[in-house]
């Protein structure tokens, strides 16, 4: 069976290099990649379970309401419960795929009858979103399967935009695209300390790109969307006091993979890319997007790479779209970036393809 | 090594946060190549895309004080230089094939200016009619991917705007038909050809496209269907959906893509909800279709599961 993986040839390579002190726990890891082989999950059956799981939530809902199920208050806070217990249990137990849609379904539901049942209360309408983030954060604690997770980091991220809406503190969905700028950066830059930190952390760094890439996603809609809530316009570009820096640290990346030596060079790759990023300060969405797509390339991470550039494309759209300009004026900013990335292609052409034809 | 195997044997030996380091940037992350044939897309792709919208904002700001000659010329020059760059220029032919994809731009716009000049009157969909009409011979020609997503899009549109503007009579079980045919009839082409002809590559993502828009046609027609009163259209789509899944079904067993295999069942899967919600909307059927709907997605995820292993060992042989 270990022929089929060429586990021990990988592990010699690695002990080539790490050299004699290199240690693996070679039965756990022939049952793990025997795992993987079983549960072998791609994006279809990841959307599947998703998609199955809302919709059987939502039919579930409508039975509550037809049923008119949803009055008797500590029967919905018990049985959410009871619901999202057993969901994680389930996951913890089993740890099998063909269980993900009923674990994503009862999870989900639980947290509605959860919703339900507190709302019938008079308490703080805090309390709701905070309890929340407890329950998603200890269930990630638990168990660090894929999909459960994946749902748990956005349900904590989304009660964290909840707060901020019902409280109209809109001015604090800065910091929170900041705090989430940072993560996500930290996230797919030090993909190697986070797996090599600690078994759960290691187990939860898939799900916790994918979320974090649509936690960006949600708080940058807010800072991209003018109307979407009622935020202050002139400090709009709070956000972006982190995220342009994030992409230019991007840039000086990208310049040490291509071994850009030449000083005066390396000057006018900075000089360009803060000319083009300083108009966009104010939408944040759009040097947000960029960033999260410069990000995907780095780590070849190829359905977050379509996703952003997606994104990338709509924010643009909705920014000269929202301008507060003439439509001559945003011809011309449109225009005029355009023709800056035509000087930029003409200029790097020949070295970008020096040594190669595509 | 994968991603995830490196993942795994990190989580079960003490690797060390430099060799993970290492591993990851030599095997999995863009390599300097890749960067650079990334930036140069980008580049070229960014400066088309914005120098057009430019173009589009600017004619559609009407500005009264430029003579209608100049505006037309000015569209028209621009269609002749980049034409022109395109035939002539030395530039490699993925570059061309964005100038053109510009170019087919520019053609819209040519067709919005003629109209705010002369106020033909005409209907949105014969300005989407006739633009789709006159870049079809490049959209052939060039047989670029990205250019053909737009002329379907485009084409879609014109049939959306002509059952609005033109056909009222027209129900939209009979548009949802129509657009299923159209989007199916291009799969089937872009599949046949891909097959058939050597040199004509279609992507994987490009076929993967028609193929959803056209599931989702059909589930949302169907669904329709399902609530409305009875017309012919609805037998024939119910027809043409059970010919065509059953083809799709065949067709991503062969070439063994789960993508058909997952989209064509939760399809089905959802025509089937709307179908119980039809029988009957009391309370026990809506705990029934919950609970449908976890077991069938269960169903179809374990097949799934089952046919990766089949394929994964048939490789390995």
């Amino acid at each position: 069976m270990n022929n089929d993986y060429n586990l021990n040839a990988k592990l010699d390579l690695i002990r080539q290099s790490e050299g004699k002190g290199f240690v693996a726990d070679e039965n756990s890891l022939l049952l793990a990649f025997q795992r993987i082989e079983e549960d072998k999950s791609g994006l279809a059956i990841k959307v599947l379970s998703i998609a199955g799981g809302f919709l059987a939530t939502i039919s579930f809902i409508g039975f509550l309401l037809v049923a008119g199920l949803y009055d008797s208050k500590m029967g919905l806070i018990i049985f959410g419960i009871v619901f999202i217990a057993g969901a994680v249990w389930i996951n913890k137990r089993f740890e099998l795929q063909i269980l993900d849609t009923s674990v994503i379904a009862v999870y989900i539901i639980g947290f509605c009858l959860l919703a339900f049942g507190v709302s019938h209360f008079k308490v703080d309408k805090n309390i709701l979103p905070v309890l929340f983030v407890i329950i998603s954060a200890v269930s990630i604690n638990i168990t660090q399967r894929y999909i459960l997770s994946f749902i748990s980091i956005l349900i904590i991220n989304g009660s964290i935009l909840l707060l901020i809406v019902i409280n109209d503190a809109f001015n604090l969905v800065h910091l929170y695209n900041v705090v989430i700028t940072l993560c996500l950066t930290y996230c797919f830059l030090k993909e190697a300390k986070l797996i090599s930190t600690s078994t759960k952390l290691s187990r939860l760094y898939d799900p916790l790109r994918s979320a974090l890439l649509f936690s960006l996603l949600a708080g940058l809609a807010f800072v991209g969307k003018r109307g979407i809530v009622k935020m202050d316009t002139e400090f709009i570009w709070l956000s972006s006091l982190i995220i342009i820096p994030a992409v230019l640290y991007l840039v000086f990346l990208v310049i040490n993979i291509l071994h850009v030596d030449d000083p005066k060079r390396k000057m006018i790759i900075y000089g360009f890319s803060i000319l083009l990023l300083m108009p966009t300060a104010s939408g944040p969405a759009i040097p947000g997007s960029l960033l999260m797509i410069l990000l995907c390339f780095y780590v070849n991470y190829k359905t977050g790479f379509v996703i952003s550039i997606i994104a990338f494309i709509y924010f643009v759209g909705q920014y000269y779209y929202d301008l507060n300009f003439s439509l001559l004026t945003k011809s011309l900013l449109l225009f005029s970036t355009g023709v800056l990335f035509i000087i930029v292609f003409l200029f790097t052409s020949k070295k970008l393809r020096a040594d190669e034809k595509y | 090594m994968d991603r995830e195997e490196i993942h795994l044997i990190s989580r079960y030996s003490n690797w060390s946060e430099k060799g993970v380091e290492q591993e990851l940037a030599e095997h999995i992350y863009a390599s300097p190549h890749a960067w650079r044939r990334f930036l140069y897309f980008l580049f070229i792709s960014m400066g088309v895309g914005f120098t057009m919208a430019g173009i589009v904002f600017f004619f559609a700001y009407n500005w009264a004080d430029l003579p209608k000659f100049v505006k037309i010329g000015m569209v028209e020059a621009g269609i002749i230089c980049l034409t022109g760059f395109i035939l002539l220029s030395k530039f490699n032919q993925s570059i061309k094939d964005i100038v053109l994809t510009g170019t087919s731009v520019l053609v819209g716009v040519l067709f919005v200016v003629f109209g705010q000049i002369y106020q033909t009157g005409a209907n949105t969909y014969d300005f989407f009619l006739v633009w789709t009409v006159f870049i079809s011979l490049w959209v052939i020609v060039s047989n670029y991917a990205p250019l053909w997503l737009i002329y379907l899009t485009l084409i879609n549109t014109t049939v959306v705007f002509y059952s609005q503007q033109v056909a009222h009579y027209w129900s939209s079980l009979f548009i949802f038909t129509i657009l299923f045919f159209i989007n199916v009839l291009c799969l089937v082409i872009s599949i046949y050809v891909s097959k058939t002809k050597a040199d004509f590559k279609v992507p994987g993502w490009f076929t993967k496209a028609i193929a959803l828009a056209a599931v989702t046609f059909s589930t949302i027609g169907i669904s329709i269907g399902i609530h409305n009163k009875f017309e012919t259209s609805f037998a024939i789509l119910q027809f043409a959906v059970i010919v065509f899944y059953a083809a799709g079904l065949k067709y991503g067993l062969t070439i063994k893509s789960r993508f058909y295999l997952s989209i064509i069942p939760f399809s089905v899967i959802i025509i089937l909800t709307s179908l119980l919600i039809e029988i009957s909307e009391d309370q026990a059927m809506w705990l029934f279709v919950s609970a449908f709907v976890i077991v069938s997605v269960t169903l179809v995820i374990k097949f799934l599961t089952g046919i990766q292993q089949k394929w994964d060992y048939e490789q390995r042989l």
